[in-house]
């Protein structure tokens, strides 16, 4: 029985090395895909951080509001900062316009008087406070002269972008819109309180209540640092592996055609020694791709000056993860194979599903922003439980505990794939 | 049943889904040991169907199949090892060589090491094939396919030689060079079964034929009976166009 497999292995090896266009399916293409993908990403990245995202501002207001935000988006890295459209100095509707047609991003409208009302406001609230009005009655009197600051956005923009670039803006804007309501806030103290007039107007400034610290909550004793490297190395790896399906279920069908299959089964030689034959060279081609995409990103990557790919700490866990992914690509190869019924059905059935697959795996979106229902589905993609094992592994520090579920899932696959082929296979030749 | 039939079937049937009439129609033979039996029909008559089953590549609908003593049903994994092939349709590896081609065959039926590779010279040099043997089978004409499907079949020494139109498609020359060596293989115990067009070929290679149409036999004997018993017919296509008709199948 050995010496047929190892023919029969012997044979695979021969058939895939004379297959120049399938083996530059299995290993140039992924290739490809890392660079590029990683390369697009990593850029989009560098060029906001240096060139700024396009921004008009609009200042209405003139006074210590609109001046310190001006200030401060001028000295803004985030921002390349505008306030002419044109050669024209920026006005609402001129802003409004642009901001449509994209030539700027975001535009921020700070009104007339902002600054006033602002004070007036503040004002207001201390004396109420210090008489003691209810504060149901403080609130409504705040809206009634609330400081409205319009952000004009492009609508071509995406919105996941445009969240995380508002959400700055608007952080930054309330900083400087508390610092005047502090200011203001301690002059009134002073006047109401004669004994404070020396109270420092700068005491918001030097102290702030809070502060962030980010830390990636990462276990690995290397520094781990999610980049575009650590996230697209894994991802398009997994896509390579199972991008497998198509040169695999491409050679049963091609057995199928050219009538080998047809004299195998006249043959004293079990399905399933045939098929593993297959699953053992395919597999080995898998790690290999594996190791090249490790190479790609801990050398090649860096070469281009993007960051290396750092593999976490559990060498072990990564062997395993690896192997499991490969067992099911391989798997769900041998299956399409055996249900398709034409070389071309296999090649359109295994590329569409690989992508759909892919797709809900979270290769091309991370799962976590996809909505509930996708979510729920993404969760039986071979593809997620691949991916969420190598997140762990390259950028939670996890070890081989952590991705111990996601191998066996990745594994019943495999049997179950293999299952489905043997009953497809039976069922087939009982005609 | 006999004791010098190597297959003997009885009351064999089968009927493909969705057909409206069986392919094979509760057919009964035997073949005999040793014996060059033709199984002639026209296009649909149920010849490929009746040596599938044979050949164990789809269960028989009903009927009764042994062949060397063996019972089809329960112990096809015994005959597979005692059978060979030699399909219609060239069943090749392309891209392989010929000698890579038959190795991989010839492993699958237990063979290797060295006596696998003295087979294979022997074979190739036999049938005219040494010089092409590390080319590409990709690269070979008609009648070279043929030969390297036919040593694919024999390689392992079968008992029993399933041949379905061996020599489709080929010149003279291969055609001669096939038929001489079968007749060797045969000689040296093989028993063969074939199945072909060329009446004139059966007329000369077979020992024994048996006409089937519609899913029946319809006649069995020497191909001297079969011509003798059939007045008028001067040779075995005679006979055949006599019993099968000459209405154009599909």
């Amino acid at each position: 029985m050995m010496s047929k497999l190892l023919a029969t292995v012997k044979k695979e090896i021969l058939l895939l090395l004379r297959d120049r266009v399938g083996l530059s399916i299995l290993f140039i293409m992924p290739m490809a895909l890392i660079f590029v993908m990683t390369l697009i990403q990593d850029s989009a990245f560098k060029t906001m951080n240096e060139k700024g995202i396009p921004i008009v501002f609009i200042n209405n207001d003139n006074d210590s509001l609109g001046i310190l935000i001006e200030q401060g988006l001028r000295n803004n890295d985030l921002c390349s900062f505008n306030d002419s459209i044109d050669g024209k100095p920026a006005t609402a509707e001129l802003a409004q316009k642009a901001v449509g047609e994209g030539k700027f991003l975001v535009g921020i409208i700070i009104p007339k008087g902002a600054t006033k009302a602002l004070r007036k406001n503040v004002t207001q609230l201390v004396s109420e406070t210090l008489n003691g009005e209810d504060s149901a009655a403080i609130k409504l009197n705040q809206l009634q002269d609330s400081v409205e600051i319009t952000i004009l956005i492009d609508p071509v923009a995406k919105k996941s972008f445009l969240i995380s670039v508002t959400s700055n803006l608007r952080e930054f804007i309330s900083e400087v819109k508390t610092k005047i309501m502090f200011q203001t806030f301690a002059d009134q103290i002073a006047e109401v309180i004669p004994d404070k007039k020396n109270t420092p107007k700068n005491t918001y400034k030097k102290s702030q209540i809070i502060k962030y610290k980010e830390i990636y909550a990462s276990r690995s004793e290397d520094k781990i640092v999610p980049n575009a490297v650590q996230h697209n190395v894994p991802a398009w790896t997994i896509f390579a592996m199972f991008f497998i399906a198509i040169p695999l279920s491409g050679s049963i069908m091609k057995e199928k055609n050219e009538g080998s299959a047809f004299r195998l089964h006249t043959m004293p030689t079990p399905y399933l020694l045939l098929v593993n034959g297959k699953i053992i060279v395919y597999v080995m081609v898998c790690l290999i791709q594996f190791l090249l995409m490790l190479s790609v990103g801990q050398i090649f990557l860096p070469m281009l000056g993007l960051p290396a790919l750092v593999l976490g700490n559990s060498l072990l866990g990564i062997f395993i993860l690896t192997l499991a992914t490969a067992f099911a690509a391989t798997g769900y190869g041998v299956m399409v194979g055996t249900l398709a019924t034409t070389e071309h059905q296999a090649a359109i059935m295994g590329s569409l599903s690989i992508l759909l697959l892919s797709a809900l795996g979270g290769i091309w979106v991370p799962s976590y922003v996809m909505p509930e229902v996708m979510r729920d589905i993404s969760a039986w993609s071979p593809l997620n439980w691949s991916l969420e094992g190598f997140y762990k592994l390259f950028l939670r520090g996890g070890g081989v505990a952590d991705i111990f579920t996601d191998a066996l899932k990745l594994f019943a696959f495999f049997l179950a794939t293999m299952a489905i082929s043997t009953i497809v296979n039976r069922k087939k030749r009982t005609v | 049943m006999s004791n010098t039939a190597i297959i003997e079937i009885e009351n064999l049937t089968k009927t493909f889904k969705n057909a409206t009439e069986p392919a094979v129609d509760g057919i009964s033979f035997s073949i005999n040991r040793n014996e060059i039996f033709g199984l002639l029909g026209p296009n649909g008559a149920g010849k490929t169907t009746t040596i599938s089953i044979l050949c164990g590549l789809f269960p028989p609908g009903s009927g009764k199949i042994v062949i060397d003593g063996k019972n089809l049903h329960t112990e096809l994994s015994s005959i597979k090892k005692i059978i060979g092939i030699v399909p219609q349709d060239i069943a090749l590896y392309p891209t392989l060589t010929a000698c890579e081609n038959l190795e991989f065959y010839g492993s699958m039926y237990g063979l290797q090491g060295k006596g696998l590779k003295d087979k294979i010279e022997l074979w190739l040099n036999k049938l005219g094939l040494t010089d092409a043997a590390k080319r590409k089978i990709s690269t070979y004409s008609g009648g070279m396919k043929r030969r390297v499907n036919l040593i694919a079949g024999v390689l392992h020494d079968p008992k029993i030689l399933f041949l379905d139109e061996p020599t489709v498609g080929v010149d003279v020359q291969s055609r001669n060079v096939i038929i001489e060596h079968l007749k060797e293989i045969n000689a040296r115990g093989t028993t063969i079964i074939y199945t072909s067009h060329h009446m004139e070929e059966a007329e000369n290679f077979c020992t024994m034929v048996s006409i089937i149409d519609h899913g029946k036999i319809l006649i069995r004997g020497t191909p001297a009976e079969l011509i003798s018993n059939n007045a008028g017919s001067t040779n075995l296509e005679h006979v055949f166009l006599n019993l099968t008709n000459r209405k154009l199948r599909d």
